[in-house]
């Protein structure tokens, strides 16, 4: 009699535990320093519970270098990650898992940010999921907008690419042979020694707006991939002469650079598009956020009868629930990654990770 | 400038936490990142209970002024996320 009921029990405690482990909420946080933003934000199950961000911003007429990105990053680092936890209202003990940012990006800001991740998630005895940046990107884009199967539109001041999904793999179909969009358009902005505040890239939209007269530039698109560098030097020479002159406004020279850099990236999407018969399309990055780049896209998108994704301004933007929502979905499917091993690296293309999470 | 007669340049951190576990902490975040090989210099951790000690050799003194530097900067990051954040049990 006694047996019988401690085997009920034993039944019964089982039965509860296997309930408690299906159901009980994962929460992840992310740290992301790849770049000149240092971003820590944390995600249970889809859900953001908090993201907050520093930018470092430098002065007109000037780009932020590594050395001093990295200072950035150290000093702001334990203000955000308070500012995460208290936005959250989540405890250290709380927290599942510790994800950041392996790369790409610049080596320095990457190990900054990676030295608190790593710390902490030994404080609190965690484990560490690296994640890719990229990755981190396509992930948020998906969770924000529902995309299922999106072509992707990648685009940043340090990435260029137009990305699809196969056989777990996001699998590269064209980018940039030199520089990326981004930093096309943040260099341009230095030339006309533009605030960087809130980004180049912003201050350069709102002048295309005023815009009336189209120079053109070279348009340079090899097959799938794009270049931007001769179109780069093409406008840095040009353009002092041609606003001096008065030929041109420095309104007309945004508006003529964005339609140009757009048009191409538009082409090599609607390329890969075609090619894998996709009916949706996602923008992704921190020119993402460009309404003009997400008009032209929907334009296009529209044409082919498909669907146009995007996201505003805290997703597309470097940040850190990107980094934990692309590790919640890694540590989902059994991905941990061992302190030993918890490295940082400048370059880490996105299809060299397998995507464990997706069928 | 380089240093004549193929010498190093060397010197020794010894730097002493609160406790074992601290020290520990320590040594997992700041042993993963290796030194860049065109550097030329090497850099040894290790832990002895409390106390955490680093060995940099270097040819050049340039390399391993910057090496010791930025390791100087990321352990005081480590320390202040450990005093924010601990507390290391």
């Amino acid at each position: 009699m006694l047996a019988l009921a401690a085997n009920q029990w034993k039944a019964h405690l089982r039965l509860n535990l296997s309930f408690v482990k299906t159901t009980r909420m994962v929460i992840a946080i992310g740290f992301e320093g790849s770049a000149n933003k240092l971003g820590i934000g944390i995600i249970k199950d889809g859900e953001v519970l908090s993201n907050p961000r520093h930018t470092y911003i430098t002065p007109p007429g000037q780009g932020f270098l590594p050395k001093d990105t990295a200072k950035h990053h150290r000093e702001h680092a334990l203000s955000v990650l308070k500012a995460a936890l208290e936005e959250a209202n989540v405890k250290p003990e709380e927290i599942d898992v510790v994800c950041y940012t392996k790369g790409p990006g610049m080596g320095a800001p990457l190990v900054s940010t990676a030295l608190v991740a790593r710390t902490v998630a030994q404080l609190w005895k965690k484990p560490i999921v690296a994640v890719n940046h990229c990755i981190g990107h396509i992930e948020m884009g998906r969770l924000i907008t529902g995309a299922q199967n999106p072509t992707v539109l990648y685009v940043s001041g340090g990435n260029t690419q137009v990305i699809a999904y196969s056989d777990r793999c996001y699998r590269i179909f064209g980018e940039t042979i030199d520089i990326a969009v981004g930093n096309c358009l943040d260099r341009f902005a230095r030339v006309l020694k533009l605030s960087n505040d809130p980004s180049p890239g912003y201050n350069i939209e709102q002048l295309a707006k005023k815009g009336k007269q189209y120079l053109e530039m070279p348009y340079v698109v090899k097959g799938m991939d794009v270049s931007f560098s001769g179109l780069l030097s093409y406008i840095e020479e040009k353009a002092p002469k041609l606003i001096e002159s008065g030929a041109y406004t420095p309104e007309d020279l945004c508006f003529s650079l964005q339609e140009t850099v757009f048009a191409m990236l538009i082409e090599i999407t609607e390329r890969a598009m075609a090619h894998c018969d996709s009916n949706e399309v996602l923008i992704v990055g921190g020119v993402g956020c460009n309404k003009r780049l997400q008009e032209m896209m929907g334009i296009m998108a529209s044409e082919r009868g498909a669907t146009l994704y995007a996201t505003d301004e805290r997703f597309c933007i470097d940040n850190g629930a990107m980094i934990a929502q692309a590790g919640w979905e890694m540590y989902r499917t059994g991905v941990v990654t061992p302190l030993k091993e918890t490295t940082c690296t400048q370059r880490f293309r996105t299809d060299e990770v397998e995507v464990t999470w997706r069928s | 400038m380089s240093i004549a007669g193929g010498e190093c340049l060397s010197a020794q951190l010894n730097v002493p936490f609160p406790s074992v576990r601290e020290a520990d902490i320590a040594y997992g975040s700041l042993s993963v990142d290796k030194e860049l090989k065109r550097g030329n210099v090497s850099r040894e951790l290790w832990v002895e209970n409390n106390i955490l000690h680093v060995r940099f050799q270097a040819s050049e003194a340039r390399t391993f002024r910057v090496s010791i530097n930025s390791f100087l900067e990321h352990l005081k990051l480590v320390c202040e996320t450990m005093a924010e954040f601990g507390p290391a049990r």
